[in-house]
């Protein structure tokens, strides 16, 4: 019984999932050229609503499944993040799920269940094999989700898209995503061989072995798929390009928090004695990510592919993060992913609205946003702000916390790269807002975002701006879910360490 | 004594933008109505806050501290002390004439107006605030809409390309306000970037837990950090100060910039940066400090002179007020070099004498330029018969610029070159009284071009004197710079308690520091 209690999300999301399959089967058949409702949607969004409440008014402790979970801080704290994004991405794709496949929607709601279940077992995960299973759980319903709107009727306005991307990038995801299963299942094959152990509370008792050591690079890399870090970043920008959007707005935050949280789980918690070993190679993928993301955004003429790199550059700076290896750091990581959820999903939102309204995702589908639509720009604006890390938007305290955090524990290198990589990441979104602010041509219609979208950007930017403004709560709820995971180091002692060098 | 006038101070701006937001665009009255309410409390606010303080007592007075992110030692720290004081004013003042001053306005006011405010608000924030991260925070959102604020209200100034580089014109639009905008954006982040590379050292070597300066400036840093870590913050905030050879955003972005924008990013912005390199990199890195003041004196010294001879072969009239900031900047570093009580009195003071004149000057372009079109000296000329009062403001700006007695410009001048020749450094006053003596060729024949002469010739029909709103920017700031020209103590008060008490922590052991007779 207790067990239940401990699991009881993961499980009432089943059953959410579970009763939205049931509603969806007892729908009756909707009649020829008639909208059916988005009623699945709407139980969904409900659903998700009053889980996200649950977490608060209801907070087991404890392991369940012979040690393999627990239920602690830091998995809470995910959790509520994926309920989150899932609830902001739900509210996003209403009205589109609704408009490109009238006639099954249910199955997206699903899918995006089913992802869900996996994000929220994954954090409480202590043993490799469930988090393999989680993580696989989590990953497959995505691809299925990416393809989902293949050749089906495209959404008004949006009519210049050449048919069949939605499948590439599905395709592709699937296929990068399978490669990284089986590398990551190779690596903990030869971690757990060498180690004696699934479990992550033992898995530090023997010292590495050099064949330990390459399955733990295996694992990082394959890992690093679902972040989208760099080797394994080539996905990201076709995928965003291809899927529907709203359904990468959420692709794009929920899964990249989830394999955080795995990351942290495996190498700190886990593997946290051992940091020597890992600890050059994730902070060589930190920079990379960071250099590659940023100057490969520059170029970009499609929005999505756009914020596709900058994605990968925004990882790069979680990973500079996970490189403080320390609880600190990771409270700091925390709620870097938490402002960039609410960022990128809103920013995410925004450009679909403008594609509603017929501009394509280039620069052009921003002229004159903030005549057309002054709120959207002023969102669109905000979102920005918080990616490129400007005071006053949670994005600049995400920033500056990972930064200082990698900094006190003597990353100075990497800080500095970080720092400089960020400026010129700035110039790109200078240039989609100056795009938003500064030009004017074309004569496109005022977007007109469904009230579901509106709410979800609404949500987003309340968020973005209320969190940058008094940032305090959220920092010290990270700051305490990282401390359960690892255990926090003495004060003054990052301080100390700086001195000595 | 625990008011809230400082936050109300710098909120006020703030919450002036809120309601303009909020105001319909068609509403043109009352935009402007809320931006001049926001003003006037702040500026009434900054008078009262430097009307209150006690100089006898000096140090910081009317701390307000609000804990923002305590686990990490975070503190919207606000205190006034004998530099706050004075800038507070200025900034007042330069929003206060800016307001009025873009009246006018007329794409996209509301949002114009909008950003000014907060961009007003930041720098308020700036000279109140005693927490490093809080300090930095303002001053990026003093710096950031800026962007905006060139990018769509400014004007292009097309150059020519020539040279065997002609086609970098093309590739980046050089003259245009957007490559302006981004040139004045990228130059001042990348110093932001040094700075917060700074922020770190500063904070983590001090325990990290906490960014109170009071308590960082304590902080015994070791030699090699402070000798390291100096730079970064002088660069990074002498960015924003002109600091040569930095300096070539501001030339660019000012004569694109809008003319309210012009008046308060040359008057009061540039001063954030100098004031930054002051009051973070000198006050709490001593050693340091002490360390490379050799290099700073000489690279102000550069900038004196340059900027003076880049001013004088300049035809169009903003990019001439644009390198006679440069210049003058110089001043503000120089003084800041000396590290004697003489010196940076004298860089405070020019800080604000700077700012009054250089407001006035960017709000007589923008009157001139408004009714001729032109920013062209070489078309001008006979301009005073039809427009005297705008003639006599730029002479009397004129005047102070080159350093005349009886002129703000005088009483900062002086006591910069006192400083420099009582220093160990007395060359740096040649430079110094160099640079004065080109800055009254330039100004001086830039006065003659355009206002004296034969009349305007036919192309001008639109040549008038200030109509209803314009008059108040150009008489309270040249109303400023005559009076702390002939009463200087009026601010000298202040700023000379603090800048004692800030020097006393640079010279280390204590010196007797003599007071001004």
């Amino acid at each position: 019984m207790k067990e239940l209690q401990v699991l009881w999300l993961p499980l009432a999301v089943v059953a959410l999932a579970v009763v939205a399959l049931l509603v969806d089967l007892m729908l009756p058949p909707p009649r020829a050229k008639q909208q059916p409702a988005p009623i699945v949607g709407w139980l969904v969004v409900f659903g998700l609503v009053s889980l996200l409440v649950g977490t608060f008014v209801y907070e087991p402790t404890g392991t369940a499944m012979h040690g393999a979970y627990r239920q602690s801080y830091f998995a809470t704290y995910l959790q509520r993040l994926f309920l989150a994004a899932g609830l902001l991405g739900a509210l996003g794709g209403l009205d589109d799920v609704q408009k490109r496949t009238p006639r099954r929607q249910g199955e997206f709601w699903l899918m995006l269940l089913s992802s869900l279940v996996g994000m929220t077992i994954l954090p409480g995960a202590r043993d490799l094999l469930l988090i393999i299973v989680a993580f696989e759980l989590m990953g497959i319903p995505l691809y299925i989700m990416a393809a989902y709107s293949k050749t089906d009727a495209q959404p008004t306005g949006a009519g210049r898209e050449p048919k069949g991307y939605a499948a590439e990038a599905g395709f592709k995801l699937y296929l990068v995503g399978a490669t990284s299963s089986a590398i990551t299942l190779f690596g903990l094959a030869l971690l757990t061989g060498m180690q004696g152990t699934t479990k992550l509370d033992l898995l530090s008792q023997a010292p590495l072995t050099p064949l330990a050591a390459l399955g733990l690079v295996f694992v990082l890399g394959g890992l690093g798929y679902k972040i989208g870090m760099v080797p394994f970043h080539m996905w990201v920008p076709d995928t965003y390009q291809g899927a529907s959007t709203p359904f990468v707005a959420f692709l794009s935050v929920a899964p990249k928090a989830a394999g955080m949280s795995v990351l942290a789980s495996i190498f700190l918690f886990g593997l946290g004695a051992q940091k020597d070993v890992w600890l050059p190679p994730l902070a060589i993928i930190a920079f990379l990510s960071m250099g590659v993301g940023n100057l490969l955004a520059l170029p970009q003429t499609d929005l999505r592919r756009m914020l596709g790199y900058s994605g990968v550059a925004q990882m790069g700076y979680v990973l500079v993060g996970l490189a403080a290896s320390d609880a600190y750091g990771l409270g700091m990581v925390l709620f870097f992913l938490t402002g960039y959820l609410f960022t990128n999903l809103g920013a995410f939102l925004v450009l679909h609205t403008t594609a509603e309204a017929g501009g394509g995702y280039g620069f052009e589908s921003m002229s004159g946003l903030s005549r057309r639509s002054p709120p959207l720009a002023l969102a669109m604006l905000m979102f920005l702000l918080s990616l490129a890390g400007i005071p006053f938007v949670i994005g600049f305290w995400a920033k500056l916390y990972v930064f200082l955090a990698a900094w006190r524990a003597g990353q100075v290198a990497l800080v500095v790269s970080g720092i400089v990589l960020a400026v010129i990441g700035l110039f790109y979104y200078l240039r989609i807002l100056r795009a938003a602010y500064m030009t004017d041509e074309g004569d496109l219609p005022t977007p007109k975002p469904a009230p579901a979208l509106q709410l979800a950007i609404g949500l987003c930017f309340l968020a973005v701006v209320g969190l940058g403004l008094w940032p305090r709560g959220l920092v010290e709820a990270s700051t305490r879910a990282g401390a359960e995971l690892v255990a926090p180091v003495q004060a003054g002692q990052g301080a100390g360490h700086l001195t000595r060098r | 004594m625990n008011s809230h006038l400082l936050s109300i101070i710098v909120a006020a701006p703030a919450i002036a933008a809120l309601f303009v937001m909020l105001t319909p665009q068609t509403a043109k009255l009352a935009i402007r109505v809320w931006s001049l309410i926001g003003a006037t409390i702040s500026f009434a606010g900054s008078l009262v806050a430097i009307r209150s303080y006690d100089t006898a007592l000096g140090g910081l007075q009317r701390v307000e501290d609000y804990p923002l992110v305590p686990s990490m030692g975070v503190h919207l720290k606000l205190a006034v002390d004998g530099w706050g004081g004075p800038l507070l004013v200025l900034t007042g003042v330069i929003l206060f004439a800016g307001v009025l001053a873009s009246w006018t306005v007329k794409t996209r006011d509301r949002e114009f107006f909008v950003l000014l405010l907060v961009l007003t608000a930041g720098v308020f924030g700036v000279f109140v605030s005693q927490d490093l991260l809080v300090f930095f925070l303002f001053y990026e959102i003093a710096v950031l809409p800026m962007y905006v604020l060139i990018g769509i209200w400014g004007s292009s100034h097309k150059v020519p390309p020539k040279g065997p580089f002609k086609f970098v014109w093309k590739l980046f639009d050089i003259g245009g306000k957007q490559y302006a905008a981004m040139k004045l954006t990228l130059m001042l982040l990348v110093g932001s970037a040094a700075i917060m590379a700074a922020l770190f050292v500063m904070y983590l070597k001090a325990g990290g837990t906490t960014f109170d300066l009071g308590v960082l400036g304590a902080t015994k840093y070791d030699r090699q950090t402070q000798i390291v870590v100096f730079p970064l913050v002088w660069l990074g905030f002498g960015t924003l100060a002109g600091v040569f050879p930095f300096h070539t955003w501001s030339p660019d972005g000012h004569a694109s910039a809008p003319t309210a924008v012009s008046m308060l990013h040359a008057g009061v912005l540039m001063k954030l940066g100098a004031f930054g390199v002051m009051r973070i990199g000198m006050v709490i890195l001593p050693e340091g400090a002490r360390f490379w003041v050799p290099v700073v004196g000489a690279v102000a010294a550069i900038n004196v002179l340059y900027g003076a001879f880049a001013a004088m072969s300049q035809t169009d009239l903003k990019y001439i007020i644009a390198y006679s900031s440069v210049s003058h900047m110089g001043i503000v570093m120089l003084g800041a070099a000396t590290l004697t009580p003489a010196g940076w009195n004298g860089a405070v003071f020019q800080m604000v004498a700077h700012g009054i004149m250089t407001g006035l000057f960017f709000a007589l372009v923008g009157l001139v330029y408004e009714r001729a079109h032109t920013r062209a000296i070489l078309k001008m000329g006979g301009f005073a018969n039809v427009m005297p009062a705008v003639a006599a403001f730029f002479t009397l700006g004129c005047l102070s610029s080159l350093g005349l007695p009886g002129t703000a410009g005088f009483v900062s001048e002086f006591m910069v070159f006192l400083g420099a020749w009582k220093s160990g450094h007395y060359l740096w006053a040649i430079p110094g009284v160099l640079g004065a003596f080109v800055t009254a060729i330039y100004v001086l024949r830039a006065t003659r071009t355009i206002f004296w002469g034969e009349g305007p010739s036919h192309d001008f029909h639109e040549l008038s004197d200030p109509k209803k709103t314009e008059w108040g920017a150009l008489v309270i700031l040249g109303a400023g710079l005559v009076i702390l020209g002939f009463w200087p103590r009026l601010i000298l008060d202040y700023i000379e308690p603090g800048s004692v008490e800030h020097l006393g922590k640079v010279l280390a052991p204590v010196a007797t520091l003599a007071r001004l007779p």
